[in-house]
């Protein structure tokens, strides 16, 4: 996602209100790489949004903290029938 | 297809929050996918696979509740409305702001919980959610960042954010 077309508006330092549009695409790293640095150098100048942004960082963190186990068990099962199936072994469920 | 399995599997357990059912669910996308890999194009084969789980999910539901066969709209109301049930990993102790954020994150809506889990939980891309729910890459990242704000504010409110921001 690229918010700022080429030119004077590129350049410009982002405000607090900009940021907080974006931030949490920022969070999740969906921004262009331009657009990242912009909001990155923000953060770093602007401590109202820089401890923003690390709320919502914990926030982030413990949720993944939350997430359930993936059945490591299911693994090789399955790819076992990813296999058959590919091999044609493996009929309709 | 086998390299996305991992990313599979995680992701039918956050739809149906059972381990054997997430399993069945992988079997029956693969199942789906292979007998559809002709019409494949070949670019985005996570998208594609994550596409096809969803499919295979609505369409579970619907065979254990025939009266939704008849519903065109049931779909996302499928996806919607399942209740989760606690998996068992709490034998691990939770400071205050996991159990807080847990908690927030248990009172909102499922249609912004669901979005949550995939992103934070599962690690997938907007686009991603989006084509796991069937819905605009607007739309998830709407509910999205409003859920996000909901736990922000619930926890301001249980007086958890003093020490950070406001």
């Amino acid at each position: 996602m690229n918010l700022f077309r080429r030119g004077a508006v590129a350049d410009r330092p982002l405000s607090c209100h900009q940021v907080g549009k974006i931030l949490q695409s920022f969070l999740d790293a969906e921004l262009d790489e331009i657009t990242t640095d912009k909001v990155a150098e923000h953060l770093e100048d602007c401590r109202r949004c820089g401890m923003a942004a690390d709320v919502y960082l914990e926030i982030k963190a413990s949720l993944g903290r939350d997430a359930p186990a993936v059945p490591e068990e299911s693994l090789p099962r399955l790819e076992e029938f990813a296999r058959r199936l590919t091999a044609g072994e493996e009929g309709e469920t | 297809m086998l390299p996305e399995l991992d990313v599979l599997l995680r992701v039918a357990m956050s739809l149906t929050r059972n381990s054997a059912d997430a399993e069945d669910l992988v079997q029956d996308t693969l199942v789906r996918a292979y007998g559809a890999v002709e019409r494949f194009d070949g670019r985005y084969p996570r998208a594609w696979l994550l596409t096809i789980m969803r499919n295979a999910q609505v369409n579970r539901v619907r065979r254990r509740r025939p009266e939704l066969l008849r519903d065109p709209e049931a779909g996302d109301r499928i996806l919607e409305s399942q209740t989760p049930h606690d998996s068992a990993e709490q034998d691990a102790l939770r400071d205050a702001f996991d159990a807080a954020v847990e908690d927030a994150l248990e009172a909102l809506p499922d249609k912004f919980k669901r979005v949550v889990r995939l992103v934070d939980l599962d690690g997938l891309s907007y686009q991603e959610a989006a084509d796991v729910l069937g819905v605009p890459i607007g739309t998830v990242m709407s509910r999205l960042h409003r859920a996000r704000h909901r736990i922000r504010d619930r926890l301001d409110d249980a007086d958890l954010l003093t020490r950070r921001a406001r």
